[in-house]
C-alpha cells in the first residue's frame, strides 16, 4: 500500500512539475510584480545608482548645495589622470605634451576637454580621445554605479562629506530600478477609470455568458437533439467555424461587414442611408458587435458540451416520456435541464474564467474604443503592460490588475462550486461504499 | 605521375594559409539595425546603414585591415509592436546593435541601461555631425549627454483641401497669404472649425469631414495643447497646465458637436483616413511631412500643390501657432561587445552624411538634418523638402525627454479620447486626467 502510495508520487511528479511552471509560478511571478513599480524606464532586472542632473531635481530642494556640487561635471588634468594615460600604450608625446601644456587645467565639460585633446600635436584617433579624456574624467555626473557602496566611494573621492543620511538621500534619488510599492492597488482602487474599466468587464461577462456560451449554446444543442444526425452534425460544423477560424482573420471579416466602406454600409446605402462605421459608430454599436464577435467564438464549445451530454442520457427516458405524452417542452423541462446540471456548471465556470482573460477579440476589432468604452480588464492589463504608443510600458501596475483579474476568477469558481452544490455532484455513489 | 597533384594541392594549401595570414585584421561583423514606424517610404532608415558598412569595409580596406560588415534590417511599420519588442529583446539582452526610434524614448531607456550615449564612441566635432541643427542635437539628449544622432526631421502641418476653401470664398492671394495669416496668429483654431462646418454646409464635404484630424494616438496631439497655451515641460519637470488642456479637450469636443469631426473618428482603419484625404472627401486636417510622401507615392494624389495647403498648426486661446519636430534617432543599445558598437557608432556617422541622408529625406518626405543637406542640390530641388523647411522648421517645438512623459502622455490620450467620444465631460476628462496624474507621479509634475 505504501510503496503504490510512492510510486503515485512519482508518476505525478512531471504533471506537478508543470503545474507548478506554468501555472502555478506565473501567478505567483504576477502577485510579486504587482507589488514594484516596474516600467519601462526601471527596467526588469534591477537598477543602478545613476547621478543624473534629471535624477537630482527632487534632491535639489532638499539639499540644494549638495546637489549642484555633485551634478556638476568635470574634468582635470592632473598626475593620476596622466599616468593612466601613460599605462595606456599610446604614442609617448601625447602625455608628454599634456603634461607640459595642460596640467592643472579643468574642463566643464567632457567635450572641452575632448577639443583640448584633439589639438594635440600627435592627433589621436576618436577611440583614443575618448579613452584619454576618461582618464581625467572626476566628476559622477552620468555615471553608472552598480551599488551603493561604488556611489558612496565616488562620493567621497570627491571630497564630498555626506552624513549617512545625506548619502541614503542621494542614493534613493538617484536609483534607477524599481522598488517595493503597494501604490499600484491604490491607483487601481481610487481611479475612476479603472471603475468604469470594471464595469466593463461585468457587462463584458454577463452578456457574452448568458446570450452566447450558456444560452445559446443550450438552445443550439436542443435543436440539434431533435433534428435528423446528418442535418444535426452539418448545423454543428457551420457554429464550430468561427471557433476553427483564425482570429485576425475572423475579426477582419467582421471589420469588413461593419466599416464604412463595408457590407452593411454599402446595403444601407442602397436604400439612401450615408456610409458610417458602424463597428464604432457609437459606444452601443462596438458593444453589440464585441458581443456577437466573441458569442460566435463561445457559442460552439458549449453546444459541443451540452450535445454530447443530451446524447448521453438514456433514450428509453424520451420514449418513456412520449408514451405518457409529454410535450417537446416538458422533455426539456423535466429530462434535459435536470441531466445538464454538471455540464451547465463545467461551461459557465470555464467560459466565464476565459471571459475574463479574454481580449483578444476586442483588441482586434475596437482596441477597446470608441474612447474606451469597451476597454476591458485583461485588455487594459494588457495595455498598460505591454503595449502602447508611448513606449512607458507599466510594467507593475499591469501585473497589478492582472493579479484582480486572478483573484476574481478565484472567488468566482469558488461561488460557482458553491452554487451548484458540487459536493453532490462528485460524492460517491453510495452503492459502493 | 602520382606526385603532380599532391604536389599542387600542397601548394593551394600553401597559398591559402599565406592569404589568410596577410589578413592578420579579418573581421566579420554582423550589425543589427531595427526601425520604428517604417513603412515602404521609409527604407532608408535601415538602408542607409547599409550603404554607410560599404564605405566602412572601402576605409578599412585601405588601412590593411579585411572588415566584413553584414547588416541585418528589420522594420516595423506600427510603433505599439516596435517598442514592445525592442524592450522586451533588450531586456533578455538580444537587442539589436542599433535602434531607430523617437527621441522620447531616450530617457526611460538611457534610465533602464538599454542604450548607451552615442557621444562616448563619436566625435561631435568632426563632420558630419557637427553640421546636425544644434536643435535637434539637443532633442537627442538627455541629461546634458548626447544619446543618439538624429536620423531625421520633420514637422506636423495642418493641411487645407484647396478647391473647397475658394469654393467657401478665399481667392488665390488669400490662399497665399495663409500660412503667413496662420504664423501671425491672425487665422486661428476657431476660424477652422468655422471654416470646415461650411465645408460641410456647401455639401463640400459629408457630415464629420470637415475636420478630419489623426486617427489614433499620436504626437500631433501635443500641438493642439501648445495651440492652446499649454507647456508640456518646464526647468525639467513636467507640467499639466489645466486651463490650456481644458481648452485642448474643449476643442474636439466642439468639433464632434457642431458635426464638423466624427465622435467615431478615433480607432478608424487608417488605410481609409488616408485614401480619404488623398480624394478630397475631407476639408482640412493635420498631418505629418512625410504624409506628402505617402499622398504622392501610395495614395494617388498627382497635383499635390494644386490641391492641397499646409501651414503651421493655428493658435488657438491663450497659445500660439506651432508645429511639432518629432525626429527618430539613431540609438546605440547597451549589452554588445565594445568594438561592435563602435562599428555601428561609425556606421550611425556616415549614415548623417548629407547625401545620405538626403535620400532618406527625399524619399520619405521628411525633413534634413543639417545645413549641409539643405545645400544638396538633389534636397533643395525638392519643392517640399524646400518649402517644409523653411515655413515649418523654424516654428517646431518638441516633446519632453523625460522618462515619466510616457505616462503622462497615456494619461492625457486617454482623457482627450473619453471627452471626444462624450464617454466623459470635458470638465470631468481634466479632473480625471489631474487626480491620476498626482497620484501617479506626484512631485513629478507640475499642476496649475
Amino acid at each position: 500500500m505504501k510503496s503504490s502510495r510512492t510510486l503515485g508520487l512519482v508518476m505525478i511528479a512531471p504533471a506537478a512539475i508543470m503545474i507548478v511552471l506554468f501555472f502555478l509560478l506565473p501567478v505567483v511571478l504576477t502577485a510579486v510584480f504587482s507589488m514594484t513599480n516596474m516600467t519601462t524606464a526601471t527596467g526588469i532586472s534591477g537598477g543602478v545608482y545613476q547621478i543624473a542632473p534629471n535624477s537630482l531635481i527632487t534632491l535639489k530642494s532638499a539639499m540644494p548645495d549638495i546637489a549642484a556640487e555633485i551634478s556638476e561635471p568635470r574634468y582635470a588634468i592632473d598626475e593620476a589622470g596622466l599616468k593612466a594615460v601613460e599605462g595606456l600604450g599610446l604614442a609617448p608625446g601625447i602625455a608628454g605634451e599634456l603634461r607640459a601644456k595642460h596640467t592643472g587645467e579643468v574642463f566643464a565639460t567632457r567635450r572641452d576637454a575632448e577639443r583640448m585633446i584633439k589639438d594635440l600635436s600627435e592627433r589621436p584617433s576618436t577611440r583614443d580621445v575618448k579613452q584619454i579624456s576618461e582618464q581625467f574624467n572626476r566628476s559622477v555626473v552620468n555615471t553608472r554605479f552598480d551599488s551603493k557602496e561604488q556611489l558612496f566611494s565616488a562620493l567621497d573621492t570627491l571630497g564630498l562629506k555626506l552624513t549617512p543620511e545625506q548619502k541614503e538621500t542621494v542614493a534613493t534619488a538617484t536609483y534607477t530600478g524599481w522598488t517595493w510599492t503597494t501604490d499600484n492597488f491604490s491607483r487601481l482602487a481610487t481611479s475612476p477609470d479603472m471603475a468604469r474599466v470594471l464595469l466593463n468587464t461585468v457587462l463584458y461577462v454577463a452578456l457574452v455568458l448568458t446570450l452566447f456560451n450558456v444560452g445559446y449554446a443550450l438552445l443550439l444543442a436542443i435543436w440539434t437533439h431533435y433534428m435528423p444526425p446528418g442535418p444535426a452534425s452539418i448545423f454543428r460544423g457551420i457554429w464550430l467555424l468561427p471557433r476553427i477560424t483564425p482570429v485576425v482573420i475572423y475579426v477582419l471579416l467582421w471589420k469588413w461587414l461593419a466599416w464604412d466602406s463595408g457590407f452593411i454600409s454599402i446595403l444601407m446605402g442602397k436604400f439612401g442611408y450615408p456610409p458610417k462605421n458602424y463597428l464604432l459608430d457609437t459606444a452601443y454599436h462596438a458593444w453589440f458587435f464585441v458581443v456577437l464577435i466573441n458569442g460566435f467564438i463561445g457559442a460552439s464549445m458549449g453546444m459541443l458540451v451540452f450535445s454530447s451530454a443530451m446524447k448521453a442520457i438514456p433514450k428509453s427516458q424520451f420514449y418513456a416520456s412520449e408514451v405518457d405524452g409529454a410535450s417537446r417542452w416538458q422533455q426539456i423541462r423535466y429530462i434535459i435541464l435536470p441531466q445538464m446540471r454538471w455540464p451547465i456548471l463545467f461551461v459557465t465556470c470555464y467560459q466565464t474564467l476565459s471571459l475574463l482573460a479574454s481580449f483578444n477579440e476586442i483588441l482586434l476589432a475596437t482596441n477597446g474604443g470608441p474612447g474606451n468604452s469597451t476597454e476591458v480588464w485583461a485588455l487594459a492589463a494588457y495595455h498598460t503592460a505591454l503595449r502602447n504608443y508611448a513606449g512607458n510600458l507599466e510594467y507593475g501596475l499591469g501585473a497589478a490588475m492582472a493579479l484582480v483579474l486572478v483573484v476574481i476568477g478565484v472567488t468566482l469558481s469558488l461561488l460557482y462550486l458553491r452554487v451548484f452544490n458540487y459536493g453532490t455532484l462528485v460524492a460517491k455513489p453510495l452503492i459502493e461504499d | 605521375m602520382t606526385i603532380l597533384p599532391t604536389l599542387k594541392s600542397l601548394t593551394i594549401a600553401a597559398a591559402i594559409l599565406a592569404s589568410t595570414s596577410a589578413f592578420a585584421f579579418a573581421k566579420d561583423v554582423t550589425i543589427s539595425v531595427w526601425a520604428g514606424g517604417t513603412g515602404p517610404n521609409d527604407v532608408y532608415r535601415l538602408d542607409a546603414i547599409e550603404i554607410a558598412a560599404q564605405q566602412l569595409q572601402r576605409q578599412a580596406a585601405l588601412k590593411g585591415e579585411d572588415l566584413k560588415i553584414t547588416v541585418e534590417k528589420k522594420s516595423y511599420s506600427a510603433w505599439e509592436d516596435f517598442k514592445q519588442a525592442l524592450t522586451l529583446a533588450a531586456e533578455a539582452k538580444t537587442a539589436p546593435n542599433i535602434v531607430v526610434s523617437g527621441h522620447e524614448d531616450i530617457a526611460p531607456w538611457s534610465q533602464a541601461g538599454l542604450i548607451v550615449p552615442i557621444e562616448d564612441y563619436v566625435d561631435l566635432d568632426s563632420w558630419p555631425l557637427n553640421g546636425i541643427y544644434e536643435n535637434l542635437l539637443q532633442i537627442a539628449s538627455y541629461n546634458g549627454t548626447v544619446y543618439g544622432i538624429p536620423q531625421d526631421a520633420e514637422s506636423r502641418p495642418m493641411f487645407f483641401w484647396k478647391p473647397y476653401m475658394k469654393a467657401i470664398g478665399y481667392s488665390d492671394a488669400d490662399l497665399d497669404a495663409l500660412p503667413q495669416s496662420v504664423q501671425d496668429g491672425k487665422y486661428t483654431m476657431k476660424n477652422l472649425l468655422e471654416d470646415a462646418k461650411k465645408m460641410q454646409d456647401k455639401g463640400l464635404v459629408q457630415p464629420g469631414y470637415g475636420f478630419y484630424p489623426r486617427t489614433s494616438n499620436g504626437p500631433d496631439y501635443w500641438q493642439f495643447y501648445t495651440s492652446f497655451g499649454g507647456t508640456m515641460e518646464e526647468g525639467g519637470k513636467l507640467v499639466f497646465d489645466k486651463a490650456a488642456m481644458t481648452r485642448t479637450y474643449q476643442f474636439f469636443a466642439d468639433a464632434v458637436k457642431s458635426g464638423v469631426t466624427k465622435k467615431n473618428h478615433i480607432g478608424m482603419p487608417g488605410d481609409q483616413w488616408w485614401k480619404e484625404v488623398a480624394t478630397g472627401k475631407a476639408g482640412i486636417w493635420d498631418g505629418g511631412t512625410w504624409h506628402y510622401a505617402r499622398l504622392v507615392n501610395q495614395e494617388g494624389l498627382k497635383d499635390f500643390f494644386g490641391n492641397v495647403i499646409f501651414t503651421l498648426i493655428p493658435a488657438g486661446e491663450g497659445g500660439k501657432a506651432n508645429t511639432l519636430t518629432h525626429p527618430l534617432v539613431y540609438l546605440l543599445t547597451a549589452g554588445h561587445d565594445k568594438e561592435d558598437t563602435d562599428i555601428a557608432a561609425q556606421l550611425i556617422t556616415i549614415a548623417s552624411e548629407p547625401r545620405i541622408n538626403a535620400l532618406h529625406a527625399v524619399k520619405s518626405a521628411h525633413l534634413g538634418i543639417s545645413e549641409a543637406e539643405s545645400q544638396v542640390d538633389f534636397y533643395s530641388a525638392d519643392r517640399w523638402t524646400r518649402e517644409a523647411t523653411e515655413r515649418l522648421l523654424p516654428h517646431a517645438n518638441a516633446m519632453p525627454n523625460n522618462s515619466d512623459f510616457g505616462t503622462y502622455w497615456n494619461i492625457m490620450w486617454k482623457n482627450l479620447q473619453a471627452s471626444w467620444t462624450g464617454d466623459k465631460t470635458v470638465d470631468a476628462a481634466v479632473s480625471d486626467a489631474e487626480s491620476e496624474l498626482k497620484s501617479t507621479l506626484g512631485d513629478k509634475i507640475v499642476i496649475r
